[in-house]
């Protein structure tokens, strides 16, 4: 008997790689529906006041028009009526903005009607003819100015355990008396998200009470829940539809306006109804990463010890909902500071609500932290890999718990040998090549080891092969392929005899696709599936052979499409026979939920990114030459798209660092970035050839598989890294991102 | 967008008779640009008169000059046997605009005819005196990073967003024009205007008027010549200044040199100032230093784009050592 | 070559020409219809003509199949492909010609599909990512997207491949330096850049016909 082939830790091509290179993957505006329509949002030119009329006559008499929708005559939904919540107390996140509802205009290019066409054509050339009335009312938009009233977010208020209120160990504000000091202040500007896919729903009420949803969304099951509640049906009569989302980084986390305006505009025209953003919509009603302040104060002793840190964070957010990100996670855990003190804020602006980008809050974070460390580094002459690891952490600071696993320094050491970090000079503008002026930094990153709550389901179908449904989505990082190869090896089958399937609310429950938590959380579910179908297997075995009911569990053997008993040669049976006997059409089983396991352990993911930098003297251009990013992620399931992702992530890094920033004119209150052109995202020239390397040691307590996630330290971390490689370069620390030519010439 | 009209000639007297009839009609080529604006309601034009099928590709030597067709497309010029070997400063500014698919569609008259790429010029929810005459200039008290140093009026601080125009306006290149009232020459420095108190006008081409071809006369600047673009990325993207640099060098002393920057002005900026304080002197970093303080004289920077002034100089300094190291 | 012998006479016509049809044939046709018919016909009539004279006749070929179709003038050639022709490989990014996922081969040469109306195409040969592979068997640049695993989420890969077929075609898949340069014209925000590049040399350094 030949053991099974291993999958697990392969570098497989991914299940849907042929869909995806033919043209054949189906994203969600592209789902031919009869009769199906198109709708054109038409947003408002104001930040904040009140709409005191609505000119739609020229829009509904367009040719092809079918609707014209505003708040005057919307239907009412029961989600849609006032909760008669205090409307002082914003909603926490997760609720998408009911519109159409009121005259209220609260951010600038908010969804003001709808207009449905016949063509998309018509429907682009109607929505122009609308017009709005407004009666203005002072705005801000200004980070700076809503800092004075930064507020402590009500979720914090209300819980004394959210990790958003005030933190303090050790004494308040030590660094004062530290023998080294250091005070700065950082700002990250708004970053939006910006998958290449626009935002896109195509709508259909395929009855009165049943609606069918092919969305952009990161979680079917949510923007179900979302749904359902706001038409006040039955979760089972909404279906949400995400095979292939065209990426999101968290922009699908959230329920949009854009949703709900072309669920109405389906109901008003009764007609499947498509609705797709423009590229200047993404900015304004999809979410970004917000505006934010931050001010580290540290002190350590002169042999490089961390006494004290105090870092506090004021971010930006909508006056009608409260965004909250883990920014300050990192610094109360990563370095062992015996006083710590970290304080997080909101300003509420009247601007769209932020959503989580990947390497939410922590990436923020992490910049101001990581930067602070590389600039006490610098003040004590140390080299900023020997000061982290005089100040690494054996065990978690922040709750005294031990680390699941940690294997932070066999990355630093990974890491620095392969970037050449002994070719750094400790003095900034040391090195110059020609015109460059070559420099070295590094940045950590981390982010919580989540397992979720989930279930699988598996089926066994008479031609030996199985299919596995969950409804999670796959957004990129190749779910798909990561679960048929868990799969594989749990079943000891080929990976081409397995089917995985996704993205369909009605499958097996599965979380929202977020938080770098799906192989931790679905990835068990499909093993346990598989092992229940396994039993299943053995219980039908031994149904129609004495010798496999008789047999040792362990004796049991799953391989090449049969049951076998290990020193029995004349016990076989076959998948096939046995689907035959349980009934003909297919084995079917589904596991349990399952979720986080125990809470005597810290368990998080650690990676280190390593730049160098080359710095133009003359004009200021900073090229990314190389990148190096290490992480210790669990086991890996896949090495090809896991280190695809860990790419990916640091390409979002070199953007976060040298050139994404998305510009209001407060004035108007309006973004004067408003495509591609002016909102910068990295093209092919600006990535070097990106290095990954993985510790790849299994995890012990996160989940059976071993793994801790990918998706967001793949960018937690990189900016600083980047920001301190131009340091190094040219003695210029930009601590306002992004490192734009402007700043260094 | 609206609906429009749409004619496809194949004579050019067909097409300059078709947009003449019509107040709001317009030609297309590439369409690259205009297709974009009337997407956003930016233009709206009535009429659209393509003209891609008009005998105007053509890139050919006349007399002791090369002539380009009007509709001879970016990548084609780029690519062109004779641009290279005579004019490699023009395929080294097509080179750094845009992107290839962008370039396989653009043609030469269209890269001339861009408009600004000033955000409130491009969002008609705001003020612009380029799109509405009389609105106010958004960008004057507004988000200015990307705008004017030379040339501006109070009306007006967009730039002309063209690599190759920086180029041809520093190869004392000659546009050709056919309109209602017949054929004429304009020389391209003459081309586009300063905004002045009509920004809503960004050329001197008369109405219906139809760029036939550009003209470049022959130059010793075929070897020591550089496009220096200055972008927040590193293609792709539209400068926040660039530089065209040409020397003609006899040993190390420059015989004659020819410099052009974009992204600082309504209209390509031609140097000739810098020219002349080049002229005899030896190709050294000192000499371009000196040259680029004679560059910069009269720039005046707004709130956001100060660094425009120390930028400017640095990229002509360094334009003119790799023109002179090619 | 050009759609209408009369260059100056619009392809499709002018607003005149509808205005005098509304007010003489039809109406003429239905003046013996009693008059509420009358009135709901004619709107459905109106738009029916007004439809017809909107539209002006456009004959392509897209991968390989001949279309003979009647479109608006404003139509894009990327809407054409994905709301008429149902060819959604191509895909939407931006609109503006600003991240290259609607890259397509018009007469064998990359461009941005977006920015250009289909009309202008009257005649000519388009090749769409569902046209690239050899019925079942992959495009060689097809199979090495795959292998390289350069794509994330998959949806600009059509443009990338498009593009990254244009850019070995064109001799500009010398180094990795110039194949950074000349597919700068397509975003990859998953940021699978360096495999996307690994993928082109690979199909490069493999000589195969592309």
């Amino acid at each position: 008997m030949k053991t099974p082939e291993k999958h697990i830790g392969k570098p497989m091509n991914r299940v849907d790689g042929r869909q995806k290179v033919t043209g054949a993957a189906t994203y969600s505006a592209e789902y031919e529906l009869p009769g199906l329509v198109y709708a054109v949002l038409v947003g408002s030119t104001i930040a904040k006041g009140r709409l005191t009329g609505i000119d739609t006559k020229a829009a509904a008499g367009a040719p092809g028009v079918l609707a014209v929708v505003t708040h005057l005559n919307a239907p009412q939904t029961p989600g849609s009526k006032p909760t008669g919540k205090d409307p002082s107390q914003p909603q926490t996140t997760g609720s998408a903005l009911r519109i159409f509802t009121d005259d209220q205009i609260r951010f600038n290019d908010q969804p003001i009607a709808v207009v449905v066409a016949d063509t998309l054509e018509r429907a682009r050339y109607a929505a122009r003819l609308v017009k709005g009335q407004y009666a203005p009312e002072k705005h801000q938009t200004n980070l700076e100015a809503g800092k004075a009233q930064a507020f402590l977010p009500t979720s914090a208020k209300k819980n004394p355990k959210s990790p958003m209120n005030d933190y303090q160990r050790g004494q308040a504000d030590a660094y004062k008396t530290g023998a080294i000091k250091l005070e700065q202040e950082y700002v990250i500007p708004t970053e939006v998200h910006h998958p290449m896919e626009l935002q896109a729903i195509t709508a259909h009420w395929e009855a009165p009470d049943r609606l069918t949803l092919y969305d952009k969304t990161q979680g079917t099951m949510a923007t179900r829940r979302d749904f359902a509640k706001e038409w006040g049906l039955p979760e089972e009569n909404v279906k949400v539809i995400a095979t292939f989302v065209g990426g999101a980084f968290g922009n699908a986390l959230h329920s949009w306006p854009h949703e709900s305006a072309a669920i109405i505009a389906a109901k008003v025209a009764n007609r499947p109804v498509k609705l797709m953003l423009t590229r200047e919509q993404m900015f304004t009603m999809v979410g970004y990463r917000p505006h934010t302040w931050q001010k580290v104060r540290m002190s350590a002793t002169a042999d490089g010890k961390i006494t004290a840190i105090t870092h506090e964070s004021i971010g930006q957010t909508s006056t009608y909902e409260e965004f909250t990100e883990s920014t300050l996670a990192q610094t109360r855990m990563m370095y062992q500071s015996p006083n710590l003190t970290t304080r997080y804020r909101l300003a509420a602006l009247n601007v769209g609500s932020p959503i989580w980008m990947r390497g939410p809050g922590e990436a923020t974070g992490a910049f101001a932290l990581e930067s602070a460390m590389d600039e006490m580094a610098y003040l004590l002459k140390l080299d900023p890999l020997e000061f982290r690891l005089r100040n690494y952490t054996e065990q978690d600071p922040e709750t005294g718990k031990p680390w699941s696993s940690k294997f932070l320094k066999e990355c630093y050491r990974l890491g620095a040998e392969r970037v050449g970090w002994n070719q750094r000079q400790l003095a900034p503008g040391a090195v110059r090549d020609g015109d460059w002026l070559v420099g070295y930094g590094m940045g950590v990153g981390t982010f919580g080891a989540h397992r979720g709550s989930s279930k699988a389901s598996a089926r066994l179908l008479p031609n030996g092969t199985v299919l596995l449904q969950s409804a999670v989505t796959d957004i990129g990082p190749g779910t798909g392929t990561a679960m048929t190869q868990i799969a594989a090896d749990t079943l000891g089958l080929a990976p081409a005899k397995i089917r995985f399937e996704w993205g369909n609310s009605d499958f097996a429950q599965a979380p929202t696709q977020g938080g770098s938590a799906i192989v931790n959380t679905v990835g068990p579910a499909v093993q346990e599936v598989c092992l229940a179908l396994k039993d299943k297997l053995r219980e039908l075995a031994g149904a129609g052979n004495a010798a496999f009911a008789s047999a040792k569990k362990e004796d049991v053997i799953f391989a090449d499409d049969h049951l076998t008993l290990s020193g029995n040669d004349t016990a076989r049976a076959s998948y096939a026979d046995l689907v035959k006997q349980a009934g003909g059409t297919a084995v079917t089983v589904q596991s349990k939920p399952n979720g986080e396991n125990g809470q005597k352990y810290s368990m998080y993911s650690f990676s280190v990114h390593f730049a160098q930098v080359r710095v133009h003297v003359l004009t200021g251009e900073v090229r990314v030459s190389k990148l190096v990013s290490c992480a210790d992620a669990g086991t890996i399931i896949n090495e090809k798209t896991a280190g695809n992702q860990m790419k990916g992530g640091a390409v979002g890094g070199i953007g976060m660092a040298l050139m994404e920033h998305a510009i209001i004119d407060d004035r108007f209150g309006r973004y004067v970035t408003k495509d591609l052109a002016d909102y910068h995202v990295p093209v092919h020239a600006d990535a070097p050839d990106i290095q990954v390397a993985f510790v790849n040691q299994p995890d012990p307590y996160v989940n059976a598989l071993g793994t801790k996630g990918i998706g967001e330290i793949a960018t937690i971390g990189v900016a600083p890294a980047i920001a301190n490689a131009v340091f190094n370069a040219t003695g210029k620390r930009v601590r306002e991102l992004p490192i734009t030519p402007d700043k260094l010439v | 967008m609206n609906q429009f009209q749409y004619v496809r000639p194949t004579k050019a007297q067909a097409a300059i008779d078709a947009v003449a009839k019509d107040a709001n009609a317009a030609f297309i080529a590439g369409g690259t640009n205009l297709v974009d604006l009337m997407k956003r309601g930016v233009m709206t034009p009535q009429k659209l008169v393509d003209i891609n099928r008009l005998p105007l590709r053509q890139i050919e030597r006349v007399g002791t000059g090369l002539r380009i067709g009007a509709l001879a497309l970016n990548s084609a010029v780029a690519d062109d046997r004779l641009v290279r070997e005579k004019h490699p400063l023009l395929a080294l500014a097509l080179n750094a605009g845009a992107s290839p698919q962008l370039r396989n569609m653009a043609t030469v008259g269209g890269n001339m005819l861009q408009r600004t790429r000033c955000a409130y010029f491009y969002d008609v929810a705001m003020p612009c005196n380029k799109r509405q005459p009389g609105s106010g200039c958004g960008a004057l008290e507004g988000i200015n990073r990307m705008h004017a140093i030379f040339g501006f009026s109070d009306k007006c601080i967009a730039v002309h967003p063209s690599d190759m125009s920086v180029a041809l306006v520093a190869l004392d290149a000659t546009v050709l024009l056919s309109g209602p009232k017949g054929d004429r020459k304009l020389a391209f420095a003459d081309f586009h205007r300063l905004p002045g108190t009509t920004p809503e006008r960004d050329t001197n081409l008369e109405p219906s008027e139809l760029i036939t071809a550009v003209e470049i006369p022959d130059s010793p600047f075929t070897r020591h010549v550089h496009y220096q673009k200055v972008r927040e990325r590193a293609s792709y993207a539209f400068a926040l200044l660039s530089v065209a640099a040409a020397l003609d060098l006899d040993g190390n002393t420059i015989k004659a040199a020819r410099l052009a920057m974009g992204g600082v002005a309504h209209k390509p900026w031609r140097l000739a100032a810098a020219e002349q304080a080049l002229v005899g002197q030896p190709a050294t970093e000192a000499a371009f230093q000196r040259a680029a303080a004679v560059a910069m004289q009269g720039a005046k920077a707004f709130k956001h784009n100060e660094y425009k002034l120390r930028l400017g100089p640095n990229a002509i300094v360094q334009a003119l050592k790799t023109a002179a190291a090619a | 070559m050009a759609a209408n012998p009369e260059p100056d006479v619009p392809a499709n016509h002018n607003e005149n020409r509808r205005t005098f049809l509304k007010q003489s044939s039809l109406l003429t046709a239905l003046a013996l219809v009693p008059a509420p018919v009358v009135s709901a016909a004619e709107a459905k009539l109106d738009e029916r003509v007004a439809e017809s004279i909107e539209k002006v006749p456009l004959s392509l070929k897209v991968n390989g199949k001949k279309y003979k179709l009647s479109v608006e003038p404003r139509t894009t050639l990327l809407d054409l492909l994905r709301e008429n022709l149902h060819l959604n490989g191509t895909k939407k990014g931006c609109d503006y010609g600003q991240c290259g996922a609607c890259t397509v081969h018009v007469e064998g040469q990359r461009v941005n599909s977006c920015l250009s109306f289909a009309v202008m195409h009257d005649g000519q040969e388009i090749t769409t990512i569902e046209g690239l592979a050899d019925g079942d068997k992959l495009h060689p640049m097809q199979e090495a997207f795959v292998k390289h695993d350069g794509f994330q989420c998959g949806y600009c890969t059509p443009g990338q491949i498009m593009s990254a077929v244009a850019c070995v075609r064109e001799g500009h898949a010398g180094s990795a330096d110039e194949i950074r340069e000349y597919m700068s014209g397509n975003i990859c925000r998953c940021g699978a850049y360096s495999n996307i590049v690994a993928a082109i040399q690979d199909v490069k350094q493999g000589g195969q016909k592309v």
